[in-house]
């Protein structure tokens, strides 16, 4: 039962999504065939294209042509793009990279919090715990897009291990995708880390004072079966949530690292499209997000209903 | 020694914070430069007694471009954040006031803009409404509206049945004028310390948009128009960009900070109703 309500609750955000995105673009001021053919194209020209691109229906009709069609995978045809190049096919080339360079900087952002967190809390007070807080405090300070040029000069320029631009498709060679990936990953990470290990840091402090974790103490449980069994499990949940929450801000990042990187992701296919108006683009651009942020709303709801006992009896 | 460490916090964010404000509006003054002319005779001198921060390849003196394009960020972030505020603080609380059907709504749709990426939701606004200063307002507005919404309305709930508003309410008290007088005042030091990080989050927006050639267009500096700036001649005067950058980092860190130490001021127990 809450299973179904859930999915009909997120079918019909994601449907809400598409009716915003959608008339929110038609809403823009200017005539899309113009800008993408010259305001002294010849009216067959400028016909012909608004035949080719649904322009001449009614705008009713329009959605309704493209949500159907979306359902499908079809976005319809690029107003600039290859001469028309199929959207959904833009899409479909071009999410498998996004979705590495963001679940890769996602895992970094997730082992150096791991480790930052739980240095700081175990250190509590100490100058390692105030380094360490001060390091997170600094990450979240530094816009990402900035750091990753700064990456750039001081590392691939010494290190020439580190391409300084371009990126290998892990379809091509995953070693060749990580060594180029690991960059603009880590800028990306760099702030989610600082947010994480706060969050960690927190969590791991206050379920170490918690009843039941002194109960275990004292029954003499070894202390690292202590905090790995039960404080660390438990701290597990609102740092699951956090990243959940901030999945949001990571693919913004993405979005600007990936033009700056030169990655054919989403993000770079949405900034060229947002150039050239090319709304059929950043329609398709704008939903996908959308339904990557809900499915990992999904994913993180369904783990921390996992590490939580009393969530799972529900 | 935890109430010391939260002082420093808050002293630090503060220094930085007003250092950042005293910069950007006494540019014109501390810098004998104008951030606009040029010198052929002084392209791309590295940081220098004369020239802190360089030159740029007009130039320009970074630090003078810095200071005013701060004032151009800094009055995006403000304004945006200000009508992101003000607009979802009054929807949040009448919201959560009303209740019924109006709620509902409201929060679907703050649910629905929330479920966007909030660099995707302006990024999709540039293209909706065209490049250049005012609409970056409207796009940083648009991404702080949920987030002011949804904290305002889940604070007024909490009140609402407080005695001091019933008591308000026994008086006889209308509703507009309990929500303004009784409960903003005591919601206000939440709201301002998710202001103050939202400041941050203004600026980096803004940075980000204009960096990529989607925000605020040239000649007007502005922040994120001086590291795109930069980035053009990185390999040959990588100190515009990194310069620039650092100077960002630290306001941004001032105001953090102070977002902190607010924080903590105000109610521990908020601490994860507020995310950035």
């Amino acid at each position: 039962m809450a299973a179904s309500r859930r999915a009909a609750v997120l079918l019909l955000t994601v449907l809400a999504g598409a009716m915003v995105v959608f008339f929110a673009m038609k809403a823009a001021p200017g005539d899309p065939a113009l800008s993408a053919l010259g305001e002294n194209a010849r009216p067959e020209l400028v016909a012909a294209f608004r035949r080719l691109h649904n322009l001449d229906l009614p705008v009713g009709e329009q959605f309704a042509t493209w949500i159907s069609g979306a359902l499908r995978g079809d976005f319809g045809r690029s107003l600039t793009l290859a001469g028309g190049v199929p959207v959904g096919q833009l899409i479909a080339g071009r999410l498998p990279v996004t979705a590495f360079i963001g679940l890769y900087a996602l895992i970094l952002a997730g082992v150096i919090s791991m480790i930052v967190g739980t240095v700081a809390a175990l250190s509590r007070g100490t100058a390692l715990d105030t380094l360490m807080t001060s390091f997170a405090v600094l990450g979240v300070s530094m816009p990402d897009f900035w750091l990753g040029y700064v990456l750039v000069f001081f590392l691939a320029l010494n290190l020439p291990i580190f391409p300084s631009y371009g990126f290998v498709s892990p379809s091509d060679s995953l070693p060749g995708a990580l060594l180029s990936g690991f960059l603009p990953a880590l800028a990306i990470a760099a702030p989610m880390a600082a947010v994480f290990s706060r969050v960690l840091r927190a969590a791991l402090l206050e379920v170490m004072h918690r009843p039941y974790v002194q109960v275990q103490r004292s029954l003499g449980l070894s202390s690292s079966f202590v905090f790995l069994h039960t404080i660390f499990r438990n701290a597990l949940i609102p740092y699951v949530t956090i990243i959940g929450l901030q999945v949001r801000y990571l693919l913004g990042g993405v979005v600007v690292i990936e033009r700056v990187f030169g990655i054919p992701g989403i993000g770079s296919l949405m900034v060229d499209g947002a150039f050239g108006r090319d709304y059929p683009v950043i329609q398709a651009c704008a939903l996908t997000f959308l339904v990557i942020v809900l499915g990992t709303n999904l994913l993180v709801d369904l783990l921390c209903a996992r590490l939580d006992p009393k969530a799972r009896g529900r | 020694m935890r109430r010391a460490l939260r002082s420093r916090t808050l002293v630090v964010g503060l220094g930085l914070t007003l250092l950042t404000l005293f910069g950007v509006i006494a540019g014109p003054w501390i810098t004998p430069f104008s951030p606009t002319e040029m010198d052929f005779i002084a392209v791309l001198t590295p940081p220098d007694m004369t020239h802190w921060l360089g030159t740029d390849s007009f130039g320009r003196d970074v630090l003078s471009r810095v200071l005013s394009g701060g004032r151009v960020s800094l009055f995006i972030s403000l304004c945006g954040v200000g009508i992101g505020a003000v607009l979802g603080v009054a929807a949040g609380m009448t919201a959560a006031w009303r209740g019924g059907m109006f709620e509902v709504a409201l929060m679907a749709a703050c649910d629905l803009l929330f479920a966007f990426p909030s660099f995707v939701l302006a990024l999709f606004m540039m293209v909706v409404l065209g490049f250049g200063l005012h609409n970056i307002i409207i796009a940083v507005a648009l991404a702080y509206l949920p987030i002011f919404a949804r904290l305002a309305r889940n604070l007024t709930r909490t009140l609402m049945h407080e005695p001091f508003v019933q008591a308000a309410r026994l008086m006889g008290q209308g509703g507009g004028r309990i929500l303004l007088r009784e409960i903003l005042p005591n919601i206000f030091p939440t709201l301002l310390v998710q202001a103050s990080v939202g400041l941050a989050f203004g600026i980096v927006m803004e940075a980000g948009l204009s960096f990529l050639g989607l925000g605020v267009q040239p000649p007007m500096p502005s922040l994120g128009v001086i590291l795109a700036d930069g980035r053009e001649y990185f390999t040959r005067g990588p100190w515009v960009l990194t310069m620039t950058g650092l100077v960002v980092s630290v306001a941004l860190l001032g105001l953090n900070l102070l977002g902190d130490a607010l924080r903590d001021l105000t109610d521990p127990r908020l601490r994860q109703a507020a995310g950035p």
